[in-house]
């Protein structure tokens, strides 16, 4: 086990290394940060060149880079051009909004998705079976920001239920209250139940599809006919062995909430992380934007992370490989 | 060639399913062939008031500077299957490249595409995607390469895992002894068995290749001068579409991509269960 961490462990960090260089490269090959401020005219070039200094970016790229690690190593982002601020604290004012969004939502559509997902497996071939996997497939291939916008035509336009965009009530300022806490959640009604639907039935498919392979094996053949009750083969033999490949395929979804966030946020005119990289890219926010997919890009390696263990947890056969 | 084509007709008649994402497939190859006789009007071309709602003359009405959406629509299938068929493509040779490289030379150059593969998978796609798109510019073609590029670690992993477990099959082993170079063991002896897969993802594929192009196209990343069904999205939001009323201007190009999309998938997971049989649909 303690060999299997430390493994684990050092491929984390060498493609956390990767990645942060991938996005430095990328930045500096592609963009000039200062692009908003030198189209500016109000801005002298003098004043353009001491920002240059202060930022190191007038030195040569090998110390650009070891100063943007070393920076990153002190949990420091860089400074928002477009917002005047730290990127860090940027960032940390609309995580809560994506999270309180996505963790939620992800985890009620996993676990719908498991669920159902075996017993729809379990009935393979049969109406019901049909009928799931028609409305799956049908649902995964639907662009997220079209669903959205269909859910708020109906909910937001036709049936007026539900508000057309924001986290609160435009200039509705945060408190500790009850009236608050009402109007968030009724703005969140709606972005929610959208990427929960979305999600669930785009995930179901898998699920079934591990089911259906797991009821080939002969251990569940064997079960059946030594004339275990059906629940129990099910719940025992069934939905436990299905864990092991779900728990890696639906885990990895907290990874990568940030692509949902992006068009849903969009779409909602919602205060997250995924709008603010939408916005970072339009203002030409560069620090922003790289701080941004660094953070997101470690959450990703940390979730993967955790599944790992989590599956190592689960499966003795990975940990004394 | 030729039982290649009788297997993929034998398993597309065999399975419901696969037969209907055929259709739908066939369908929308048609539109896209037929857009010119379709396709009362020039997509580009402005023919009526801004705005128009649907008419005999404008079935889905017109978008706010006065062009045909429907016209729009059957030009954006061209665009649309084009999108979903290059990208994986281009992944697909450059991922099976790599697998195949990585699974039979082994050492080295494995423990390279490996890690590859790994810091790919743990990438942040879209943000990424949508980071080169705003820096490379709006242009179909540099969208296709940024979705290839994103994409050929899934090929490259699936497809080193069928080479380690082929190459040590005896008629492998025994090409070998007969003195067959290792170039002609990997594309003569071990990628035609690997075929089969590489096609179901490829068509798996082309349904994450149309929703990444509409969804670019969406945020405004996308290639403004050509049509897209995203391309068609945007501008419906831009100009208010369902402010004015025109909801089957959003309703339709999004169904489209979804029917497509679905088309896509139920073909791909026809392929997918004739490779592996495990996954068939057994009536019990």
């Amino acid at each position: 086990m303690k060999t299997f961490l430390a493994r684990r462990a050092l491929t984390s960090l060498v493609t956390f290394i990767a990645i942060i260089t991938i996005v430095f490269i990328l930045a500096r090959a592609t963009g000039d940060p200062l692009t908003e401020l030198e189209n500016d005219p109000r801005i002298s070039p003098a004043t353009i060149a001491a920002i240059k200094a202060a930022f190191g970016l007038d030195k040569p790229l090998h110390q650009q880079y070891l100063s943007y690690l070393a920076n990153l190593l002190r949990g420091d982002f860089g400074y928002s051009l477009h917002y005047k601020e730290p990127v860090a604290r940027v960032i940390t004012q609309r995580l809560p909004y994506t999270l309180a969004l996505l963790v939620p939502s992800i985890t009620l559509s996993n676990y719908l998705a498991y669920v159902i997902g075996i017993e729809v497996g379990w009935r393979r071939g049969s109406r019901l079976d049909s009928v799931f996997m028609s409305v799956s497939m049908f649902i995964r291939s639907t662009p997220y920001f079209w669903l959205a916008i269909v859910f708020l035509y109906v909910f937001s336009v036709v049936l007026g239920v539900t508000p057309l965009f924001g986290a609160v009530t435009p200039g509705r300022r945060f408190e500790w209250s009850l009236d608050w806490l009402l109007d968030y959640l009724w703005h969140y009604a709606l972005p929610f139940t959208v990427l929960t639907f979305r999600g669930f039935l785009a995930e179901l498919i898998y699920v079934r599809n591990v089911t259906v392979d797991i009821l080939g094996e002969d251990f569940v053949t064997t079960a059946v006919a030594r004339g275990l009750p059906e629940r129990y083969v099910k719940r025992r033999y069934v939905a436990r062995n299905a864990m092991l490949p779900i728990v890696t395929v639906l885990g990895m979804r907290y990874a990568f909430i940030i692509d949902g966030a992006i068009l849903t946020e969009t779409v909602f005119s919602y205060p997250g992380t995924g709008r603010l990289v939408y916005e970072a890219i339009f203002n030409r926010d560069f620090w922003l934007l790289q701080g941004a997919v660094v953070i997101l890009a470690a959450s990703v390696i940390i979730v993967n992370l955790v599944i790992d263990l989590l599956y190592a947890y689960l499966d003795p056969r990975v940990r004394y490989r | 060639m030729r039982s290649i084509l009788r297997e993929a007709l034998h398993t597309l008649f065999r399975n419901k399913l696969g037969l209907a994402g055929f259709s739908i497939l066939l369908a929308f190859s048609l539109m896209a062939v037929l857009a010119d006789v379709l396709a009362s009007y020039d997509p580009y071309e402005v023919v009526g008031p801004p705005y128009s709602p649907p008419s005999d003359k404008f079935p889905l009405g017109t978008n706010d500077i006065g062009q045909d959406i429907f016209s729009e629509f059957v030009y954006g299938s061209r665009v649309s299957l084009y999108v979903g068929l290059t990208a994986p493509l281009i992944a697909s040779v450059l991922g099976t490249l790599l697998g195949l490289a990585s699974g039979y030379l082994g050492g080295l150059v494995d423990e390279f595409v490996v890690g590859a593969v790994d810091v790919m998978l743990a990438l942040p796609s879209l943000p990424l995607i949508v980071v080169l798109a705003a820096y490379l510019g709006p242009s179909l073609n540099n969208i296709i390469l940024i979705l290839a590029f994103f994409g050929w670690s899934g090929f490259a992993r699936v497809v080193r895992a069928q080479v380690l477990s082929l190459r040590e099959r005896p008629y492998v082993e025994a090409a070998r002894a007969v003195g067959a170079s290792g170039p002609r063991i990997m594309f003569k002896h071990i990628l035609p068995h690997v075929i089969p897969l590489i096609m179901a993802n490829i068509v798996l594929g082309a349904t994450s290749a149309i929703l990444t192009e509409a969804g670019l196209s969406f945020l405004g990343l996308g290639d403004p001068t050509v049509k897209s069904w995203g391309q068609i999205l945007r501008r419906a939001q831009a100009g208010h579409a369902l402010d004015q009323g025109l909801w089957l201007w959003v309703f339709v190009p999004g169904l489209g991509i979804a029917l497509l999309g679905t088309g896509f998938t139920l073909l791909g997971m026809a392929i997918e269960e004739r490779v592996n049989p495990r996954l068939r649909f057994t009536r019990r």
